[in-house]
């Protein structure tokens, strides 16, 4: 029985975030479009980009495998995955998905999807894709570590990797230098999970400046909407994930209602910091990177010692 | 003050070698003149710039028609003469022996063997068959080397070229660019037209330097018709070139930064220059200032109204540049991306002939305004900067600098526009017959010089424009190699090369 209640319970939340992720993405679009004396697209414009492309026919280059087409569904499923896993309504139902919401499982999916993406990416031999995917796969070698870092400054408290036990144990932490620090980290890794400004440009025509636009260069139609949502989804789990984590929560004792207003106010916070952060900046070169995602390691150490 | 020497085909590069040695910028321009119906022979001119201000020193070397169609290339020792001559042997079928790297150039693999386009006896309305040749690019061989190949179509909405990356990894181990996918032949179109017809033609070869490839034609005009142009004409001449040159830089430096995906500075740098678009309207009806320069003179004069709104849109556009220059300079993120990257040395820039912008951000102390003035500009007043590092921030900052030059030519110009009579252009007599003459003049990208030869009636026999762009080009395959692909837009985006000028 209580499996049934965490299966379902676990199906609407990978509903709820999957349904809202577009909205996320076009709320930073928006913001972004207005910091930069822009009028920008409507807020829901993400909606009627994935409504166009589920609608369309694809153009598969005659050089692919199966890979190619495997890749964008197993993706999506992957990033669905990680949306049922979030511990988005932890606080209200504790005991949520204890067995599997793991953070190495949320970690893992997040992996395996990329890994499939950038295979997919070499399927089709154009250079662009195998551009765009070894570039990934460095950024990923390099950001893989500072996530897991950043999370274990929240997990060390909590004495569990579990991510309900997690969030009850961020809601109820005072808010302190080492909280500072681990959110320091957490949001470089967050800049450089969602393919933002300065590791990625999201919004970039130059190919060869691409890294996650390079990779999907060679998609087209339904799979291309596929793995846009799938994008959105991921955005929106890490986005939560920081808000749970990383910024002040509320007693448990707080009604529900409460609860996920003040989820939706933070994460609302996060995208528009998100958007600020895109403007304030310009691309870092390719190299930098790793210098920037030892920045998030240093502060994520400096978290675990400052506790 | 202009000399030419004539010798035979066969001593091009003695002389032209001498002439060289002479010079201080080398070799400005290259090209051939079919004059089989003259003298029976295939001419070959080249022109470098004299020791004392004003005049061009010409070489021309006659290939006899009826000998080899050959001449010795100049390219070993001047290597400014490559494309020139791979040009020459496109469009002639003359071949530069010992040239160093002869193949095609403008015309592509659909173009037949044996069909010379500007020899006099091709046919310019005749369509040609599809050829389907092997069009050969530069390869760089070794493990774990591979290719990228970028265009002819890109994902922006800009003009087409093929760029072929030879990489290791992430580095450009060597560039090759196949570009004139949309060459006009506007050189051919013109031939056997008065210059009055063939003016709005040549006005058109480029979008965003049209005053200055105007100014250069009607001064190459003016010089062979011995036209005075009226000193109202001349200042608002300056005046156009220099708006043209005040928008090309705004519109440039912010564009810059849409190569690292700095929207702010972009968004201020469209909003600028598209004040001052707004401002060329005003003044011309035309938002790139088509129209203006005509030969002679002017077209349209600037009332006293318009020198007031002109006046006026400076002094707000200077503490608005001034912020967006702000933005760049005081931000490190912006520095670490410009510094250093897509360097073009000194000798690269002297040997291959590089010209504006991109020679002064080499070192090469060369304006054509002062070195070679031209249309009133020895009487006015302005500074022209150089920077040494060859990077894009120099490029950058030779620009920045060059902008508070260009405002203050601009009021000089609008001063001496209400002090001149109210007389707009002179009358253009028929230019006498077999005169060859050049005008040139500083554009954004550099200097822009064309040449003309006059046939009988008053009719172009042959007419040649070298674009700014066009010596620029080969100093983006010495500025790639070395850094990473990543890199390369915003190295291609410091030049700001243009494809239209080549494709005249």
């Amino acid at each position: 029985m209580e499996l049934l209640v965490q299966l379902v319970t676990g199906i609407g939340q990978a509903a709820m975030i999957a349904s809202l992720a577009p909205l996320v993405a076009g709320l930073i679009k928006t913001a972004k479009a207005r910091l930069q004396n822009r009028r920008g697209p409507g807020i829901l414009q993400p909606y009627y980009d994935l409504a166009k492309f589920l609608g369309k026919d694809s153009v598969v280059s005659p050089t692919t495998s199966w890979l190619f087409a495997a890749a964008p569904p197993i993706y999506f499923a992957a990033a669905l995955g990680a949306a049922a896993l979030a511990p988005v309504l932890a606080p209200l139902a504790s005991g949520l998905g204890m067995g599997l919401a793991d953070l190495f499982m949320l970690l893992y999916l997040f992996a395996l999807g990329r890994f499939f993406l950038a295979l997919a990416s070499l399927d089709a031999g154009s250079s662009f894709g195998g551009m765009g995917g070894s570039r990934e796969m460095f950024i990923a070698v390099l950001a893989e570590p500072a996530i897991l870092l950043a999370l274990l400054a929240v997990a060390l408290p909590a004495k569990s990797t579990g991510l309900t036990a997690m969030a009850a144990s961020a809601a109820g932490a005072k808010w302190a230098l080492s909280e500072v620090f681990a959110a320091g980290a957490f949001f470089i890794v967050l800049l450089a999970e969602t393919g933002r400004i300065p590791v990625d440009n999201p919004d970039t025509h130059l190919e060869l400046t691409m890294v996650h636009e390079g990779m999907i260069l060679e998609y087209s139609g339904r799979p291309l909407g596929l793995i846009h949502w799938a994008v959105a989804i991921k955005q929106l789990v890490m986005i939560t994930l920081f808000a749970v984590f990383f910024l002040p929560g509320a007693p448990l004792s707080w009604p529900p209602l409460a609860q996920a207003v003040l989820l939706a106010v933070k994460v609302a916070a996060t995208a528009l910091a998100l958007a600020a952060a895109e403007t304030a900046t310009n691309k870092m070169r390719l190299f930098r990177v790793p210098a920037f995602m030892t920045v998030s390691g240093v502060l994520a150490l400096l978290a675990l010692v400052a506790r | 003050m202009d000399k030419t020497f004539v010798v035979k085909g066969s001593n091009l590069r003695a002389a032209a070698n001498a002439c060289a040695s002479r010079s201080r910028q080398g070799l400005l321009a290259m090209f051939a003149c079919d004059e089989r119906a003259m003298s029976g022979c295939y001419a070959v001119y080249c022109l470098f710039d004299g020791r004392q201000p004003g005049g061009l020193v010409t070489v021309k070397g006659l290939v006899p028609a009826d000998g080899p169609l050959e001449f010795p290339s100049l390219t070993p020792i001047i290597p400014a003469a490559a494309w020139y001559e791979r040009e020459i042997c496109d469009m002639f079928g003359l071949t530069p022996v010992g040239h160093p790297e002869l193949r095609p150039l403008v015309l592509h693999e659909n173009w037949p063997a044996g069909l010379y386009p500007l020899r006099k006896d091709f046919d310019p309305g005749r369509v040609v068959p599809d050829a389907g040749k092997p069009f050969p690019m530069l390869h760089a061989h070794g493990e774990g080397v591979f290719e990228v190949p970028v265009g002819p179509i890109h994902a922006g909405i800009i003009e087409p070229g093929h760029f072929r990356f030879s990489q290791a990894g992430e580095s450009i181990l060597r560039l090759d660019a196949k570009l004139f996918f949309t060459h006009r032949g506007i050189e051919k179109a013109v031939e056997g037209l008065t210059p009055d017809a063939a003016f709005p033609m040549v006005e058109r070869i480029c979008g965003v330097c049209g005053v200055s490839h105007a100014l250069s034609f009607s001064q190459a005009l003016e010089g062979l018709t011995g036209t005075v142009v009226p000193e109202r004409a001349k200042w608002i001449r300056v005046l156009a070139a220099e708006l043209e040159r005040l928008y090309n830089h705004v519109g440039d430096i912010g564009n810059l930064s849409a190569g690292m995906g700095f929207q702010v500075a972009v968004s201020n740098g469209s909003r600028l220059k598209e004040g001052l678009l707004r401002l060329n309207e005003a003044l011309t009806g035309n938002r790139y200032l088509r129209g203006m320069v005509v030969p002679g003179g002017v077209a349209m004069d600037v009332t006293a109204e318009l020198r007031g709104e002109i006046a006026a849109a400076l002094e707000r556009f200077e503490p608005d540049f001034a912020s967006l220059v702000g933005l760049m300079r005081d931000n490190d993120a912006f520095l670490d991306r410009v510094d250093t990257t897509g360097i073009v040395p000194f000798a690269a820039a002297r040997d291959l002939g590089v010209v504006g912008v991109a020679a002064r951000a080499s070192g090469v102390d060369w304006d054509m305004r002062r070195d070679k003035p031209y249309g009133g500009y020895d009487e006015l007043e302005f500074a022209v900067p150089v920077h040494r590092s060859g990077d894009v921030a120099a490029r950058l900052w030779v620009r920045v600098d060059e902008v508070p030059q260009t405002v203050r030519l601009i009021r000089q110009a609008l001063e001496r526009i209400a002090a001149a009579g109210p007389e707009l252009a002179a009358k253009v007599p028929p230019a006498p017959a077999w005169s060859t003459g050049a005008g040139w003049s500083e554009s954004a990208r550099g200097a822009n010089l064309h040449w003309l030869m006059m046939g009988e009636d008053n009719k172009i026999w042959r007419y040649f424009a070298r674009s700014a762009s066009y010596p620029n080009w080969p100093a983006l395959s010495v500025a790639a190699p070395g850094n990473i692909i990543p890199d390369f837009p915003l190295i291609n985006k410091s030049f700001e090369l243009c494809y239209a000028c080549l494709d005249r």
